[in-house]
């Protein structure tokens, strides 16, 4: 288990701005062994959500590069991408995004069905049993509650098995009960299945049940917690 | 919170609209409002204009736009009122008389017409005897000009004189075209043309002659109007007035006709109008939810916040309607300017009327389309800002949807002033609305059921569809309308326009023959075999007058102005026939057969001439004839094709009845082009024979279908501009909520791909569906349209089948170029969006 499924070096993302160009991550590097899990933690506009994308491949790098699961993403196009993301990734967000055009069921089938799952129907119904959702297959997501929705999103993001978890704020739009049982369950899941999390969070409670751990302040690195 | 002052209000409406003017669905609104009055203003400006172009194309048929005709001179009073009014004036002085010249005499019909002759239209004449004409005023005092059969007539060449009454006039040139000579066939003898000036020392002219006195006027629609009302009720009982609508029968109907399907289509851009702004308007408001939930949450009262929001769409309604006017008025310069090689010259200017009504299209669909959603502004709870899912409780929505149809309606009518057309349309428009949405909607709700089985793609993209099944019904309703606007135009275009060819085909017969001696019968209809392609059957003729109908008077039971009126202040041309003309169809009566005893032999009358006389089967009809009273009974009305070019009549006798008077034979036949040479050695062959050339009649109506055609299709064009930018608007209300999606999706690792197939999943099932619909309901609109405001022969239209193809490909195409941004949304924006 000691294998590098996330590697990251030099990272630095520069975007336009009105007043000439603004750089919000700088020279950043790091790796991620396959079971790890690793908070990413600084106040809003540290540059936090830019480091998750660029790891997860949703944006690229200014400068540097990732490799995820051994696929080096400044390579790839979008689609190549996506394929990458499709086999190796799982997100939770957090403002949830389930598309409110689909069930819960649909919702969690979603990503298998992107991979060409034939048995995507029964594996998003015994996940979202397993979140406790067993109950609530048919519903829309406007018919369900922020935490329920948030399990849904977390059934998703486990349902095709990937090996890296990408959670933003997963808890962030919940109350604290709710958030405690999300993250609890968020965990328990990760354990269960031995993926590799990486977690972009405000709560210091939150951040510190991650093995890893690294603040960042202005799109610097100013800290490091090793296990 | 204190009541909010007025003033504040508008203050506030008018910075939150500024400080809004860069977010998405302001700018739809503001754009579909600009196009959607561009659109109709330049309809109307166009329609307005071309109409007038028209009207001025048939008064060359008068030669002025309104004429004042009687057998004695108008009073002073008559002429001065006109000049009084603004209008330009020209005389002509028409009689018959014998020309003579050394070689001998000819009967003519002389012409003398001053200077300002003609008003409208132009006068063309030849140096020689067929030689190439040029237009030009009429003659000089001193001068005639003569038709090429006078000069045929009486053996005579330029230069030489001809007698007419006690003044010797020398021939100057020939006269080859007249523009108010066309529509008169009747006119049996060869023409010449003098100069007012010399009239009165021909002696001709005396109390009592028969002389037809003709005041020509030229103005402005409102200056023509205001004179004719001024005169109508002073014309003595000989005199009458025409304006260029009833000039001519022909050229009458194909304006009507034109004059409806610009209307038609302005009516189209108006429904265009309509759901563009409906569109648009429904997404201000939705975008308007939390803004007014938050406003009164701060202590905004509903009405408040209601004013607030309408304030904002009067000003923008306001701007944009504004702009668009002004658009559509330039816009029509460039249709214009595309079409000047078609139109008149000098094409009178428009007034603001279009421009008013573009406005007011725009403005009242705003209003009417507008009303709904912004009434819901007012109920959205305050707890919508703590629940973000809360929508607006919902209303009925009935009464305001009923307002705005009925404000569409009135936009409509005034447009169009033609209350079946608008019924027929808003009626068939509506019904099909009604009927296809609640089939839509069902059908949609029970795909739901089959949703589960299908595969990714098409489960996005019903998906789409399925969650707002009632917002899913009203899109496609509104596509709908767009394509049904522009079939609907498409086909009538098509069927119209042939309907109208058909009845002038290109062999229609471009000449009349007239005053053929029984004599010379046989021969002349064998030379014309020779020369027509088309065999053309003599019609024999007697000049014969109506006196009385059931022994009783005809000028004490027609009225005056009727149609009948015609009939009977002047000589017919009666004739007799064993079979019923071709073109001629029985509507009651029976035709006679031979051998069958009757106490008196029977006429068969033209239907519309019997219907104003009030002539019914049976009726005795005493016509004075060669001096001769002959009396006839009715036995058959008939309904007669007036555009057909054949000869045609008023009243055919049983065949005997007229036997033993002098009789003539007409016919009319088709001369193919450049056959001028064979028609001046027929003129020589029969010099009895009277040639008349329609050709230029003939021309002028097709080049006004021509015209029309081209008008038509450019006006067409802006339908389907219009209907795209409707399309687009629909499209962009939705963009938000689809890049989220696309983003979504795209972070969860979907390729471009699967995205690109469930969009043209949903637009394609969504084109396809309106589609449909669009041609059900044109079939629909068609039919009535067809049975009540064309009286044409309705047909099904299986064609209107590929509309749910077209529907589909278009809308799908469309869709995909339309929300190409969320197919392209990156990814990261899901991260942005918490």
């Amino acid at each position: 288990m000691s294998s590098c499924i996330l590697t990251a070096r030099n990272l630095s993302k520069v975007v336009p701005s009105a007043e000439g160009e603004l750089s919000i991550l700088h020279a950043l590097s790091l790796d991620l062994n396959a079971g790890d899990s690793l908070a990413i933690v600084g106040s809003s506009g540290s540059g936090k959500s830019t480091l998750l994308g660029l790891l997860a491949g949703l944006d690229l790098p200014s400068t540097g590069n990732v490799e995820l699961a051994g696929n080096n993403l400044r390579e790839m196009d979008e689609d190549q991408r996506a394929r990458v993301r499709a086999e190796h990734a799982g997100f939770v967000f957090q403002s949830f995004q389930l598309l409110d055009s689909l069930n819960a069921l649909e919702n969690v089938m979603l990503p298998l069905e992107l991979e060409g799952h034939r048995d995507a129907r029964e594996r998003a119904r015994g996940l979202l049993e397993r979140v406790g959702l067993g109950h609530r297959l048919t519903h829309y997501p406007r018919q369900l509650s922020g935490g329920e929705q948030q399990r849904v999103a977390i059934a998703r993001a486990f349902a095709a098995e990937p090996d890296v978890l990408f959670a933003d704020e997963p808890t962030g739009n919940l109350d604290s009960h709710t958030s405690q049982r999300i993250s609890d369950l968020l965990f328990e899941l990760n354990q269960e299945r031995g993926a590799t999390l990486v977690l972009v969070t405000h709560d210091e409670r939150l951040a510190h049940r991650c093995q890893r751990l690294i603040r960042l302040e202005g799109g610097h690195l100013i800290d490091a917690v090793e296990p | 919170m204190t009541k909010l002052p007025r003033s504040r209000l508008v203050a506030l409406a008018w910075r939150q609209l500024l400080r809004e003017s860069h977010s998405g669905e302001l700018r739809i609104l503001f754009f579909a409002l600009i196009i959607a009055v561009a659109a109709s203003t330049a309809i109307g400006y166009f329609s307005a204009r071309l109409n007038e172009g028209m009207l001025m194309r048939a008064s060359e048929f008068l030669a002025a736009d309104m004429v004042l005709s009687g057998s004695s001179p108008a009073a002073d009073e008559q002429i001065s009122q006109g000049q009084a009014q603004g209008l330009d004036h020209a005389q002509t002085v028409e009689f018959s008389s014998v020309i003579a010249t050394d070689a001998g005499i000819q009967l003519a019909s002389v012409k003398a017409v001053d200077k300002a002759y003609p008003l409208r239209g132009q006068l063309k004449r030849a140096d020689k005897l067929y030689g190439p004409e040029q237009p030009s005023s009429g003659p000089a005092p001193g001068n005639a000009w003569a038709e090429a059969r006078l000069f045929a007539a009486l053996n005579l060449k330029i230069g030489d004189s001809i007698d007419v009454g006690n003044k010797s006039l020398k021939l100057s040139h020939v006269l080859t075209y007249e523009p108010d000579r066309a529509g008169n066939f009747y006119s049996l003898t060869p023409r010449v043309l003098m100069n007012l000036d010399d009239l009165a020392a021909t002696g001709i002219v005396q109390p009592g002659s028969r002389v037809k006195y003709r005041e020509l006027w030229r103005g402005t629609p409102d200056q023509l109007a205001a004179y004719k009302n001024l005169i109508e009720p002073q014309l003595e009982a000989n005199q009458k007035i025409e304006g260029s609508r009833d000039s001519n029968r022909q050229i009458g109907g194909a304006l009507g006709r034109a004059e409806r399907y610009l209307n038609l289509a302005s009516l189209a851009a108006v429904l265009l109008a309509g759901v563009a702004v409906a569109l648009s308007a429904t997404r201000f408001a939705a975008r308007r939810f939390d803004a007014s939930a938050l406003m009164r949450c701060l202590g905004l009262s509903r009405g408040q916040a209601l004013s607030l929001f309408g304030l904002q769409l009067a000003i923008l309604g306001l701007s944009a309607s504004l702009i668009g006017a002004l658009l559509g008025w330039l816009s029509q310069f460039g249709l214009f300017y595309l079409l000047k090689e078609l139109l008149p010259p000098d094409l009178p200017s428009a007034s603001f009327g279009p421009a008013l009504a573009g406005m007011a299209t725009g403005l009242v669909a705003l209003a009417g389309f507008a009303l709904p959603p912004l009434a819901a502004l007012g109920r959205v709870p305050p707890l919508r800002v703590l629940r973000r899912d809360l929508l607006p409780v919902p209303a009925s929505s009935w009464l305001v949807y009923g307002a705005a149809l009925f404000a569409l309606g009135l936009i409509m009518w005034r447009l169009s002033l033609d209350l079946q057309l608008t019924f027929a349309l808003l009626g068939g428009g509506l019904v099909a609305a009604l009927l296809l949405g609640g089939l839509l909607l069902l059908g949609l709700k029970s795909l739901r059921r089959v949703l589960a089985r299908a595969s990714l793609p098409w489960r996005l993209g019903l998906g789409q569809l399925l969650r707002y099944p009632l917002a899913a019904a009203g899109q496609s309703l509104a596509f709908g309308l767009i394509i049904l606007a522009m079939a609907l135009i498409a086909l009538l275009r098509g069927e119209l326009l042939d309907t109208w060819q058909d009845q002038l085909p290109e062999d229609a017969p471009n000449h009349f023959a007239l005053n053929v001696l029984p004599e010379h019968k046989a021969a002349f209809e064998a030379r014309l075999a020779e020369l027509s392609p088309k065999p053309a059957h003599l019609y024999p003729v007697i000049p014969g007058r109506l006196i009385k109908i059931n022994d009783q008077p005809v000028q004490q039971i027609v009225s005056k102005d009727s149609r009948g009126d015609r009939a009977i202040n002047r000589d017919l041309s009666l004739t007799w026939a064993a079979d019923l003309p071709t073109d001629n169809e029985l509507v009651a009566g029976t035709w006679w057969h031979a051998g069958e005893p009757q106490d008196m032999p029977g006429v068969s009358v033209e239907s519309e001439l019997a219907e104003s006389m009030q002539l019914k089967l049976g009726d005795r009809l005493s016509f004075v004839v060669g001096g001769l009273s002959r009396d006839v009974r009715v036995t058959s009305l008939r309904k007669v094709n007036w555009n057909s070019f054949q000869p045609n009549f008023y009243m055919i006798f049983e065949p005997g009845t007229l036997k033993d008077l002098p009789v003539t034979y007409l016919t009319s036949f088709y001369l193919p082009p450049q056959q001028d040479r064979q028609l001046v050695e027929l003129a020589r062959q029969f010099p009895a024979v009277t040639l008349l050339q329609v050709d230029a009649l003939l021309a002028q109506l097709r080049s006004i279908v021509a015209q029309v055609t081209v008008a038509i299709e450019f006006v067409l064009l802006f339908v389907l501009a219009a209907g795209l930018a409707v399309l687009f608007a629909g499209l962009q209300a939705t963009l938000d909520e689809r890049i989220r999606q696309g983003a979504l999706l795209r972070a969860l690792g979907a390729e471009r791909k699967l995205l690109v197939k469930a969009r043209r999943t949903e637009f394609g099932l969504l084109g396809a569906a309106s589609g449909l619909l669009a041609a059900l309901g044109c079939e629909l609109i068609s039919f009535l349209l067809y049975r009540y405001a064309f009286d044409l022969t309705w047909h099904p239209h299986p064609w209107l089948l590929v509309l749910p193809v077209i529907g589909a490909v278009l809308v799908a195409s469309a869709g995909i170029l339309g929300t190409r941004r969320a197919l392209n949304a990156s990814p990261l924006t899901v991260l942005r969006e918490g």
